[in-house]
């Protein structure tokens, strides 16, 4: 084993455990907190499959914005801080059920691909030229233009669904339309 | 490389260990002499009341809402400004378009009063 | 060279979608600069937007005879995009129509500006020819769509259902995006039209592709909501304000579809005997579970979801004959389908805000209370039940058609059976609506003049549909051609 799957393992563990507490955690600012820590995992597994840039995007963006979010999302509700209700309902043993035949499923498809079983390839990009010939790409008319505005206009539209799902209802709202 | 983000896992394992540290020293090392004072949570020296967990206002999550715009934004810039003075106008009109369609955005928070602090 | 290379038939190819952006940035302005009493018109505003766009489309933006894929082969230009834009661009405009003064709605910017976000999203959906694209125009569609679904906040059903629809939904849209990420790693290709070639060079089991075509099939068989997918559709289609609710039934499933015919012909012809055994078992139980369950239902809306999950198995058996008749026969039902099921919700909407009730047995009497909406219901309803001379039937007579040509004589017989079931739950609602009493007999029922015009148009296009149906054939198979 090389250090790289040795750090990959470690990593994957890592992710995999926190993401397990994440769901399994009683209460939910905990649970966000392990969320940080999973996503951390990620952007290291990102560093390891040599995509630099998109480690940096996960840690600005999941863990520097995202996870921020959530944290004030939790705070802004109720009673579920402590909550102590029970974590699972009836169906349990299905949702288990289907997970494990999901997974095995996934796992004897994945057994097929003969790529897997070997070494891998090293990459056949240029790192030094990866961040710029990301930049060119984004504004290609020719590549991945269109894509890129419409990442706009689902953000533009998704904040204004949150700020309206978020604003106290009525009261305020009739203020600010004579502004 | 990966072997370049060493220095970052060195300075992690580092401030990990540190932050450790230092609460493992002031446990076994420090005096405890515990009054009921002392014990209470410190909220900047002002008497505490309420619970340490109650709702927060909606407007800190808003203000949320707005950082992961320009978070997003910056994401998207980043890889652009870089090779900027390759392109031609129309990456320009381009990166203009992607940023006044995010402001439309802003300006709706903005109107909305999203940004009003009662 | 000149400084700007871009070339300006690619924009016209997008002018649909251009200006649904802009018509959403002009909605959210002039929702902060109208006073409250004007922002009634903003629906006026939306609707006869999404008209202009429709005939603007119309003449400028047609695919030229090459039908071939556009800006870097993000979209594909061609008849079958084409024929699902106009149609959403329909389906939205009387979307606006019927929230003409739809409580906690009707005067809401933000509600329209997010209509036409998602009316947007769904011509890109159509269009879309690459995986990345289509990831990103699906879930332009539907988180305006959760939050439309959860709109009015104070009503606990709605929130219920905006909730419901947005869990079900990132889980659906997670499932599909980890089958894009396989294909991806398998093919090292997003384009839709060179992902099979690159499979097939790539050696692929045809295992593996089997169980990516599974995950994807997930995500969009949420979307349009098929058995063993279908559990959102009834919570979310009853909770949802109402004309939403016509909206997700009838454009959200359209776009589904159009994602899916495109997805299934170009990426996965190797496995093709597997998916279409795949969607035809699916078929079979999307009918007959959609149709059995409405059965019992006593909520008009809880009945018109099972009624349209029903819709959706009946058109999966064109996709399932993977012929050019059968792409035609599904887009030709969808048309059907959608201008009736708009006609169906229309009329939901105008009782429910008379009556405040959404139950069936309150229906009683409404052919005395309001002869003309009693008459859009019977239209629409009979033609939800395929009765001929209307766009439900022959829709019906050509999906069944297309099973026949490619020998799926058996699953065009399911088909005609479970037609046959529906009947009755549509029947019955019309016995309560043309021969119950009620004492409210003599409230009549104020219907606006800009819902009148929305049904009106509906009404009009499922007889033009149902009688002069050739040339709309004709129209699909050329627009089918596209894809084969």
């Amino acid at each position: 084993m090389t250090l790289v799957q040795i750090l990959f393992l470690l990593f994957g563990l890592v992710t995999l455990l926190a993401s397990l507490m994440v769901v399994t955690s009683p209460k939910l600012v905990h649970a966000a907190f392990w969320l940080i820590l999973a996503l951390a995992g990620v952007a290291a597994l990102f560093i390891l499959l040599e995509a630099t840039f998109l480690a940096v995007v996960q840690v600005v963006v999941y863990i520097g914005a995202i996870a921020i979010l959530i944290i004030f999302a939790v705070m802004l509700t109720r009673r579920v801080m402590h909550d102590t209700g029970p974590q699972v309902n009836r169906s349990w043993w299905v949702a288990l059920l289907v997970s494990l035949v999901l997974f095995g499923g996934l796992v004897l498809m994945l057994a097929q691909v003969p790529a897997l079983a070997g070494t891998p390839a090293p990459l056949m990009v240029d790192q030094e030229t990866l961040l710029e010939d990301l930049g060119r790409a984004l504004v290609d008319a020719d590549r991945y233009v269109l894509p890129f505005e419409l990442a706009s206009v689902l953000l533009m539209a998704s904040m204004i669904g949150a700020i309206f799902v978020a604003r106290p209802p009525s009261g305020s709202e009739e203020r600010s339309g004579e502004r | 490389m990966p072997t370049d983000f060493l220095p970052i896992a060195v300075l992690i394992a580092l401030a990990t260990v540190l932050a450790f540290l230092v609460v493992l020293i002031g446990h076994l090392f420090g005096p405890r002499r515990p009054t009921a004072t002392k014990l209470e949570p410190y909220e900047s020296g002002m008497r505490p009341y309420g619970p340490g967990q109650r709702r927060m206002p909606v407007h800190f999550y808003l203000v949320a809402m707005l950082f992961i715009l320009f978070d997003v934004e910056i994401v998207f810039l980043l890889p652009w400004a870089v090779v900027l003075r390759q392109l031609r106008l129309f990456a320009l009109i381009e990166m203009v378009v992607f940023i006044a369609v995010l402001l439309v955005g802003f300006v709706y928070a903005w109107k909305k009063g999203a940004l009003e602090w009662e | 060279m000149s400084i700007i290379d871009y070339d300006p038939s690619m924009l016209m190819a997008i002018l649909p979608e251009l200006l649904l952006l802009g018509l959403a940035m002009v909605v959210l302005a002039a929702d902060v600069i109208w006073r409250p009493s004007q922002r009634r018109f903003l629906a006026w505003l939306t609707a006869g937007g999404m008209t202009a766009i429709l005939v603007l489309a119309l003449i400028f933006s047609r695919p030229d005879a090459s039908q071939g894929l556009i800006l870097g082969g993000m979209l594909r230009h061609d008849w079958m995009a084409f024929a699902f834009k106009l149609l959403f661009l329909f389906a939205g405009a009387v979307t606006a129509l019927i929230s003409l003064d739809f409580p906690g709605v009707g005067e809401r910017g933000e509600y329209f500006a997010l209509l036409a976000v998602a009316t947007l999203g769904m011509s890109l959906m159509a269009s879309a020819a690459d995986l990345i694209m289509l990831y990103l125009a699906i879930e332009t569609t539907s988180i305006p769509l959760y939050i439309l679904a959860g709109f009015i906040k104070v009503d606990d059903k709605s929130t219920e259902s905006g909730i419901k629809y947005f869990l079900f939904g990132a889980m659906a849209s997670t499932v599909m995006l980890y089958g894009f990420s396989l294909i991806f790693g398998f093919a090292g290709e997003t384009n839709l039209y060179a992902l099979a070639g690159k499979l097939a060079a790539g050696q692929v089991s045809p295992w593996v592709i089997i169980g990516a075509a599974v995950l994807v099939l997930v995500g969009l068989a949420f979307k349009i909501s098929a058995v063993p997918f279908h559990f959102w559709a009834p919570d979310v289609y009853e909770g949802a304000p109402t004309p939403i609710t016509a909206f997700v039934s009838t454009a959200s499933k359209a776009a589904g579809f159009a994602v899916l015919l495109r997805v299934m012909l170009a990426v996965f012809p190797q496995v093709e005997a597997e998916w279409t055994a795949i969607v035809a078992a699916m078929a079979v139980a999307t009918m007959t579970l959609g149709n059995l369950i409405a059965l019992a239902q006593k909520n008009i809306k809880r009945l018109l979801a099972y009624s349209s999950i029903a819709h959706a198995g009946y058109a999966m058996i064109g996709l399932v004959a993977i012929s050019q008749l059968g792409s035609a026969s599904v887009l030709f039902y969808l048309i059907a389908y959608v201008v009736t099921n708009l006609a169906a919700f229309g009329v939901v909407v105008l009782f429910a805000r008379a009556a405040g009730s959404d139950e069936i047995a309150d229906y009683a009497g409404l052919s005395r209370r309001s002869p003309g909406l009693a008459l859009a219901l019977m239209v629409a309803i009979l033609s939800l039940a395929g009765m001929p001379p209307l766009a439900g039937f022959v829709a019906k007579v050509y999906v069944f058609a297309a099973a026949v040509q490619t020998g799926l004589v058996w699953l065009a017989f399911v088909g005609v059976l479970n037609s046959i079931i529906g009947l009755y739950y549509y029947l019955v609602v019309l016995k309560v609506v043309y021969l119950y009493r009620s004492e409210d007999e003599d409230k009549p029922i104020a219907v606006p003049r800009g819902a009148a015009l929305g049904l009106a148009v509906c009404l009009a296009a499922i007889l033009i549909i149902g009688v002069l149906s050739g040339p709309w054939l004709d129209w699909s198979l050329g627009a089918s051609a596209a894809l084969f």
